[in-house]
């Protein structure tokens, strides 16, 4: 089920959304529960789906044994999804129990591709977020 | 040169087989597909399934290439499995892997796991009445723990003879408990009983999962001295996994040791299956036993959950009963896919292996019973 | 000999009744024990607090090894002396995933979760670069 427009303007990332937009992204969102210890992407693998965190704790561990942990609503994981080559930096991991919201990868670029403005305002804000992560993945 | 030829051609196995070792082939074909295609127990079926190739290629009788002859390397190999070694080590790296957290948790559930063990002796009774000798029916009968290690040892003690069609069934039943166990489970149970939910197990300490298997051990012998062999070494392998200290002998144990001794026991229990001494009527009627006692001892585990419940506030889920025949941990995934078809937020495999692991040590007290009293 | 005739001849009642019997004794009893086992171990482990309580003295503090950080409850020190066992393992500032590896492969309890809790309660912080620092001195 299709997370509710409430949810998603409660999301940093979407907050300067207009309803409109809100509209056109929410069919794509979904709620998802995990598990602790659950592993949500795997370093390397094909990034397929986007994920925000809404509850929980989560830590993305990267190839040279750095990693930054996740504690707060709104924290995204899996931007790789949006930026070539396609295939998850880091790998996720659930240190509790939670729940995230997930963006089909696929889906959610061609909408990026095909809405310039909403476009705009989701790459801005992964661009600060790619900023701030990158030097953890590299060595 | 052309009777040379000829002689050659008399000795190759194309000349010495009959149809019964292609029978066997076939069957072996069929355990490495169901263990490569369709991932019953793969670790298992595939190097059995590939011993059972290597025991039925027809070979001339005295030049120490069968399993069964004195000097063969394949009968050197074999001598883990007759005298009861492979068994016992396996066991160390059951223990070594195993996390009995949740059975501490939920210890009533322990009782699940020993419900499942009246497969074992209905099937004692069942071999019995067809007219098997004592030992050779408690040897039939401990198929019925799905328990392959210690269904192999009870036999190398009870009734060597019967080693190759006892470990093939007790295997195969394990493999096919994603098979044979959910439609007694859903039979036995109603919709309403599938979606119970079980409250969360209380976190358990470290301290405690070093004491227990100690305090296991000695308990479990002390009642049934014939398990020492068995518990003896899975309690060893789990107090190795919990004590943090001896973590690298852990680490060998459920790594090297386990994986090593299982390519052994499972090419020479394969490779023990020769057509001639595999295909006899006696093998049918212990596939027919073997296959009952599953079933009972499924059966009996939800029964007696549902028994339980008629005593309980806080009622269990019966599909938990399944779980206490011991094949681990397949049979607590059964228990979890059975209710995730009912209620897919249902959590169960965590409980399910409470009475799993219970199963083990179940079946293995029950071989060291039946041990003491017809060995 | 077949049937009930053979059950009988070689004493497979009595085995079967005794056998089962007996598995559900042994693991009836392992199950009361370890039933009672966690709370023989609270006891003993706050045995000087239950002597106090009986002898109605006024609780003092028992000196601990390890300082507790506010908001930590005690049952977690054992926790928390684990972990700081592993880090002192570990080249410092230590790897985060690393730790949790450990922890996983040795079968400590709950690992994801426990190490959530350190990091929650800044027993555990990052050091800005990727790696973490252990700052709960003993």
């Amino acid at each position: 089920m299709p997370a509710s427009l409430e949810l998603l303007r409660s999301i940093e990332l979407f907050s300067t959304f207009t309803q409109e937009e809100l509209e056109k992204i929410a069919p794509l969102v979904n709620p998802m529960k995990v598990m602790e210890g659950e592993i949500l992407a795997g370093r390397g693998y094909r990034a397929r789906t986007f994920f925000i965190v809404i509850k929980g704790n989560f830590m993305l561990s990267f190839e040279n044994g750095k990693a930054i942990t996740l504690h707060n609503k709104g924290d995204i994981m899996g931007w790789s999804t949006l930026v070539a080559p396609f295939q998850y930096r880091g790998t996720v991991i659930a240190l509790t129990k939670g729940e995230v919201l997930t963006l089909p990868g696929q889906e959610f670029y061609l909408l990026l591709q095909s809405e310039s403005v909403l476009s705009s305002k989701i790459m801005d804000e992964i661009n600060s977020i790619i900023a701030s992560r990158t030097p953890y993945h590299e060595a | 040169m052309g009777q040379l030829f000829l002689e050659f051609l008399s000795n190759t196995g194309f000349a010495l087989a009959d149809y019964r070792h292609f029978i066997m082939i076939l069957i072996g074909i069929i355990f490495i597909y169901l263990g490569i295609a369709k991932h019953y127990e793969p670790l298992l079926l595939v190097p059995i399934g590939f011993g059972i190739l290597v025991g039925n290629i027809p070979v001339f009788k005295g030049l120490g290439l069968g399993i069964y002859e004195d000097n063969s390397v394949l009968h050197y190999l074999y001598m883990g499995v007759t005298s009861g070694v492979y068994p016992p080590l396996i066991f160390l790296g059951i223990g070594a892997l195993t996390d009995f957290s949740t059975m501490l948790a939920r210890p009533m559930l322990m009782l699940l796991g020993a419900a499942a063990q009246m497969g074992i002796f209905l099937t004692f009774l069942g071999a019995l009445a067809l007219g098997f000798a004592p030992n050779e029916a408690a040897a039939i009968g401990i198929i019925g723990g799905a328990d392959g290690p210690t269904a192999i040892f009870l036999t190398a003690k009870l009734a060597p003879h019967l080693i190759g069609p006892i470990a093939v069934a007790a295997y195969s039943y394990m493999a096919l408990v994603p098979v044979i166990q959910p439609p007694i489970m859903k039979l036995l149970t109603s919709r309403k009983e599938r979606l119970i939910r079980m409250e969360e197990p209380r976190e358990v300490s470290k301290r405690e999962k070093i004491i227990f298997p100690i305090l296991g051990f000695l308990l479990c012998c002390f009642l049934a001295p014939a398990a020492l062999p068995l518990l003896g070494m899975l309690f060893f392998g789990n107090l190795l996994k919990e004590c943090v200290v001896a973590e690298r002998l852990a680490q060998a144990a459920r790594t090297s040791v386990i994986d090593t001794v299982t390519i052994l026991l499972g090419l020479t229990v394969g490779a023990s299956t020769q057509a001639d001494v595999f295909l006899t009527p006696q093998s049918v009627g212990i596939f027919i036993l073997g296959a009952t006692a599953f079933g009972i001892a499924t059966a009996s585990g939800v029964i007696f959950a549902k028994i339980m419940n008629l005593f309980l506030k806080a009622k269990i889920n019966p599909l938990l009963g399944a779980a206490g025949v011991s094949a681990v941990p397949d049979s607590a995934r059964v228990v979890q896919m059975v209710g995730q078809a009912e209620d897919p937020n249902n959590f169960l495999l965590m409980h399910a292996m409470a009475p799993n692991i219970s199963g083990v040590i179940g079946s293995a007290i029950g071989a060291g019973i039946l041990w003491s009293f017809v060995g | 000999m077949y049937g009930l005739e053979n059950i009988s001849a070689h004493n497979g009642w009595a085995i079967s009744l005794v056998g089962i019997t007996i598995v559900f004794t042994g693991l009836t009893l392992l199950s009361l024990t370890i039933a009672q086992l966690h709370k023989i171990l609270d006891l003993w482990e706050n045995k000087d607090k239950y002597i106090n309580n009986r002898n109605h003295k006024t609780l003092t503090s028992t000196p601990a090894d390890v300082a507790p950080q506010p908001g930590m409850p005690a049952e977690n020190l054992e926790d928390i002396h684990q972990y700081k066992l592993i880090v002192d393992r570990l080249e410092q500032p230590f790897s985060l995933p690393k730790l949790l590896d450990i922890a996983v492969k040795i079968g400590l309890e709950r690992p994801h979760s426990t190490i959530n809790k350190l990091l929650v309660k800044k027993i555990i912080v990052s050091d800005g670069k990727g790696y973490f620092i252990w700052k709960l001195q003993f």
